[in-house]
């Protein structure tokens, strides 16, 4: 004789009771059960091959709105049917549609259908319809079953109702989804066995606390389980993967000895570009480079002392030895607002209130540029930016400085090469080895911070800056390609993303 | 950032020496040019927009020269003087002021010389004139027009000439109104009465400036004589456009001759090579770079980047610093020079001896506490961009528009305002991911911007918390239970829950977090027409809170 446990034998109890062939929602049902622990059985017993377990593909029908609509006042063609009926069998296309009171937009359907269904002629020469027959058909019948039930699985369906189920769905009255079930079935030889009878072993499979107070636990027997057969998958809750590496950047940062600022997203162009020396005529100003706000427009600038610093120097340099960019520099550009197109212009906002050395100071933040959102750039990111202001800090001071925090985020090879920020000089730009990918790569600008920016807002001690994209250090980190995954916010992606450590 | 392929062997020429690729790829990144491709015979580089003069081979040939120690010192440029009178008319003042030219003579041109020259036209069009705003170039062949030559505005519809690239005479009005370059730069003069135009003595038009030349003087590689012409309203730019592309054309084998331009108050001989002169102080150089150099090894490395550099009696460094270096506003710009010069990858890295402890701020550490509680109550992070499109903000979130902060130029209508509440990003983010099992609950601590007309920007950054739970039986002591156990592991005190109306909630079943009579936040069912207007089919109960009380 077979040996079953309890489970097993209850679902081929109820199986049996189904002729041999149910779907696991039905066994549930029946046994109560949960749906694990019949799966569970349910491929215990396929190992027995008592059963076979399948799967069949499951569409499901409901009506949409329109469908809703057709169903409670019937179809487009029945509503004119019925009207000419009541008209005496014979009038004008506009004389039924009038009598029918239907909206113009279902005429010309209305009239196909109602060809299709020979239900009218239209004589021509009088320009008349003739009513021919009324005889509902199977659509109807379906739009009704459907308004009384709700959903209908079209499997489960006759086949006239499957085919119905068809034109109404070409005519775009049903919401159509697919599921996947599963059947469990007994196989001839679990009808072999059930005939010959099964011993049904008493297992537990669920420890209780009954069984633990009691102490019955130690007359049962423990069912032995499979170990190495598949259990539900569930989900850690987790922090964003961008935020998991913005958190590590932070600590790094705060392990180096620097403070995070925190400042304004909607910025004045005077923080962003004019007290960083970028000429009012600068590319990166331009519509197509930064967003400008449409409201509000403008905002205030700062104290009038350093407002004329800055467009001295600007226009002629002031008292910095420097040339200046030789123009006219207007109050007006420097009081529109913008979505501050880098982290540097909290920092410059910072410097200009803080004055005393030593000032170390960073941000890993929002930043903002006018750019259509691809693969490979968003409108919208992140920007890691390092400040250090002292008496007698060097350019090599910044690339030591640089080459440390490299090497916290695991890398190792740097090198430093000549470039160019409108605001600093001398600049750097450092391309990095990143072993994952075995190539260089280009990541952040550095330098020192010029003259220009400087004096017109009272510093007095060389500033050692350096900056760079997070979202492409995380690209290259994570291995991946569109840089849009990282803020699709797919759960799938955030559930399957390793942690980062 | 602008691009140059430089052909191997035709680099090779203008350096002096014949180079391999390799030497090429080892040595161009320390002048501070990206390389962008390495072919067979060719490397393409991205020059930084300070250095136009990097726009031609003559430009990088010249730096790379000095680079490897082949040719130091500041390149002289012979100035011949010429006879050629250009006389500017008072008219152009009004729309195009400035004038400036110079003629090139005994040029070898060939196919590529001429694709170059036009190739750092544009690149000069862009870097110096600003799309040909501040500052437009013309190159003219010589030979076929006669002098005295004359910049005037003219009327728009009584002149004629056959545009560059054209068969028909077309009227200057006609030119912005049809040809491909009117239609893109005429911006620049349509506003006028009359345009600038560019003619010889037999008042034949060699350019309608800033917008095209005439088809009479397109040069070819059979053109041997050049006649520029820099337009603009910036005299500086105008100037800078010029030396930059004279000083090309000179190393590509041209003979430069003055024009004599004549201004209705003044008279300027162009071009005007005469090198910038600085003092630069050694100990500045040092103090900057962390370096120790002597002044007589300042000097190399300044004349190694192609500069005139020597000791003066107070022990300070004069520069003589040529006329295509239209880079150098400050002594700060020679110590990056000497940098250079010294070569990036000798400076050694070094600690800075500042001593400070670090921390981070106060909304990062809140966000973090908030972070790990969220996480423990089984929601996940999500994070979404602060700006957002206004009918998901409002209308699918049955809120009344209110004053926010609109972008003028928004990328894609999608992304048209800033957010002001994080609870419509999460239905979005519900919306998108209907597909994925559930429970869903996510959280974000993040970002919102509202209009503040006190403030210096008008507008303030706030941040906030909000999170949602959707699935079959989510209700409001749910996410009522979630909430009091965030407010008591935050350790908060005096915080109560009071009946409240939102419209994006359930009536009845919306309540007002406050603390200490001030409302902080609001918690609730999500009002079905809103989980409809998300195309989403499973109850959805949320809160959101502003965290600035906290900060």
């Amino acid at each position: 004789m077979v040996k079953v446990r309890e489970n097993e034998h209850k679902i081929l109890l109820t199986l049996k009771r189904f002729d041999g062939k149910a779907l696991l929602d039905q066994v549930v049902k029946e046994t109560s059960l949960s749906d694990a622990t019949v799966m569970k059985a349910a491929l215990t017993l396929e190992k027995k091959k008592l059963v076979k377990v399948s799967e069949r593909k499951k569409t499901i029908i409901e009506l949409n709105k329109e469908g809703e609509l057709h169903a409670e006042r019937g179809l487009p063609e029945r509503l004119l049917v019925n009207a000419l009926a009541k008209l005496g069998g014979e009038a004008s296309i506009s004389k039924v549609v009038q009598k029918a009171e239907l909206e113009e937009k279902f005429v010309p359907i209305a009239l196909g259908w109602l060809r299709k269904k020979g239900w009218v002629l239209f004589d021509t020469k009088t320009g008349k319809l003739k009513l021919l027959g009324k005889v509902e058909g199977v659509d109807e019948k379906l739009l009704s079953l459907l308004k009384e039930k709700g959903k209908l699985v079209v499997e489960d369906l006759s086949s006239k109702m499957r085919s119905a189920a068809k034109i109404l769905k070409r005519r775009k009255l049903l919401r159509v989804s697919e599921k996947k079930e599963k059947i469990i079935e007994i196989t001839d030889e679990g009808w072999k066995a059930l005939k010959k009878g099964v011993k049904v072993e008493v297992e537990i499979t669920q420890l209780t606390p009954e069984l633990i107070i009691t102490g019955k636990w130690r007359k049962v027997k423990l069912t032995k389980f499979d170990v190495t057969a598949p259990s539900p998958t569930v989900y850690p809750a987790k922090v964003h993967p961008v935020q998991q590496i913005i958190r590590r950047i932070k600590e790094i940062f705060a392990e180096m000895g620097f403070t995070e600022i925190r400042g304004p997203i909607v910025e004045t162009a005077f923080w962003n570009f004019d007290a960083l020396f970028q000429p009012q005529d600068h590319p990166a100003r331009e519509m197509h480079d930064t967003f400008y706000l449409e409201y509000p427009k403008a905002g205030k600038l700062p104290e009038k002392s350093i407002v004329e610093k800055v467009a001295k120097t600007h226009e002629d340099g002031w008292k910095t030895g420097s040339k200046g960019w030789k123009y006219r520099w207007s109050p007006e550009e420097a009081k529109r607002l913008i979505l501050r197109t880098h982290t540097t212009a909290t920092t410059i906002r910072y410097l200009a209130e803080h004055h005393e050395p030593p000032i170390k100071v960073f941000s890993v933040d929002r930043v903002y540029r006018n750019e259509k959102m691809n693969y490979k750039s968003l409108f919208e990111f992140h920007q890691i930016e390092g400040i250090i202001m002292d008496k007698h800090v060097t350019f090599r001071d910044l690339i030591g400085t640089l080459k440390e925090f490299y090497s916290k985020l695991g890398l190792k090879k740097v090198k430093f090469w000549p470039s160019y920020f409108p605001y600093t000089e001398p600049s750097a730009q450092s391309t990095v080895y990143i072993p994952e990918h075995k190539k260089w790569f280009e990541l952040c600008g550095m330098g020192m911070f010029r003259p220009e920016v400087l004096k017109p807002l009272g510093i007095k001690y060389p500033v050692l800056a350096w900056g760079g994209g997070l979202e492409r250090l995380i690209m290259l980190k994570l291995g991946l390609d569109d840089i849009r995954l990282l803020y699709k916010n797919d759960l799938g992606w955030i559930r399957r993303t390793v942690i980062c450590q | 950032m602008p691009v140059i392929t430089l052909q191997k062997d035709r680099f090779s020429k203008f350096v002096g020496r014949s180079l391999t690729i390799d030497e090429m790829v080892k040595w161009l990144p320390w002048l501070g040019v990206d390389i962008e491709e390495v072919g067979e015979n060719y490397v393409k580089i991205e020059f930084n927009p300070n250095r136009v003069d990097f726009s031609s081979y003559a430009g990088v040939a010249r730096a790379f020269q000095g680079l490897i120690g082949w040719k130091v010192g500041m390149p002289e440029y012979k100035v011949h003087k010429g006879t050629i009178k250009l006389e500017v008319d008072a008219s152009v003042n009004q729309v195009r002021p400035y004038m400036l030219s110079a003629v090139v003579k005994d040029i070898n041109l060939d196919e590529e010389n001429v694709k170059e020259i036009m190739e750092m036209q544009e690149d000069l069009h862009w870097g110096v004139g600003r799309d040909r705003k501040k500052a437009a170039i013309g190159v003219h062949n010589f030979d076929v027009v006669k002098p005295p030559f004359k910049y005037l505005a003219a009327d728009p519809d009584n002149v004629r000439f056959v545009p560059l690239g054209k068969r028909e005479k077309m009227t200057l009005r006609e030119i912005l109104e049809k040809h491909e370059k009117g239609i893109a730069y005429k911006h620049l003069i349509e506003w006028s009465p009359k345009y600038p135009l560019f003619i010889d003595a037999d008042g034949n038009v060699l350019s309608m400036p800033p917008i095209i030349n005439g088809e009479l003087t397109k040069v070819t590689s059979e053109t041997r004589n050049l006649l520029l012409d820099v337009t603009g309203p910036d005299f500086k730019a105008v100037k800078q456009a010029l030396n930059v592309l004279v000083t090309a054309l000179a190393d590509m084998g041209g003979k430069i001759e003055t024009v004599q331009v004549e201004y209705p108050d003044k008279t300027i001989t162009s071009p005007d090579l005469t090198p910038q002169k600085m003092t630069l102080n050694s100990s500045y150089v040092n103090e900057l770079l962390g370096l120790k150099l002597s002044s007589r090894k300042i000097v190399e490395y300044l004349r190694k980047c192609r500069l005139n550099a020597e000791e003066n009696v107070d022990g300070k460094i004069n520069v003589e610093i040529p006329a295509y270096r239209i880079d150098i506003l400050h002594e700060v710009d020679l110590v990056e020079e000497v940098a250079i010069g010294y070569g990036y990858y000798r400076l050694k890295p070094s600690k800075p001896k500042t001593v400070t402890t670090g921390s981070l701020h106060e909304a990062t550490r809140l966000s973090n506490v908030i972070r790990e509680i969220l996480v423990g109550l089984g929601f996940t992070e999500v994070m979404n961009f602060t700006l957002i499109n206004s009918e998901v903000q409002y209308e699918k979130m049955r809120k009344k528009p209110e004053k926010t902060v609109k972008l003028a130029n928004p990328s894609s209508s999608e992304y048209d305002v800033a957010r002001t509440s994080l609870l419509p990003s999460l239905m979005k983010n519900l919306m998108d991911n209907k597909h994925e099992s559930f429970p869903q609950k996510i959280f974000e601590v993040s970002d919102v911007i509202k209009v503040n007309e006190k403030m210096e920007c008008r507008t303030e950054r706030q941040l906030h918390l909000a999170g949602v739970s959707s699935h079959s039986t989510a209700n409001f002591s749910e996410i009522k239970s979630t909430v009091e156990a965030l407010l008591k592991n935050l350790g908060l005190k005096g915080w109560k829950i009071k009946p409240f109306k939102d419209s994006s909630f359930i009536d009845g079943r919306t309540a007002a977090i406050t603390i200490k009579n001030m409302r902080i936040g609001v918690l609730g069912e999500i009002h079905p027409e809103v989980i409809t207007n998300f195309e989403l089919e499973n109850p959805v109960c949320g809160f959101e809170l502003n965290l600035e009380p906290f900060l």
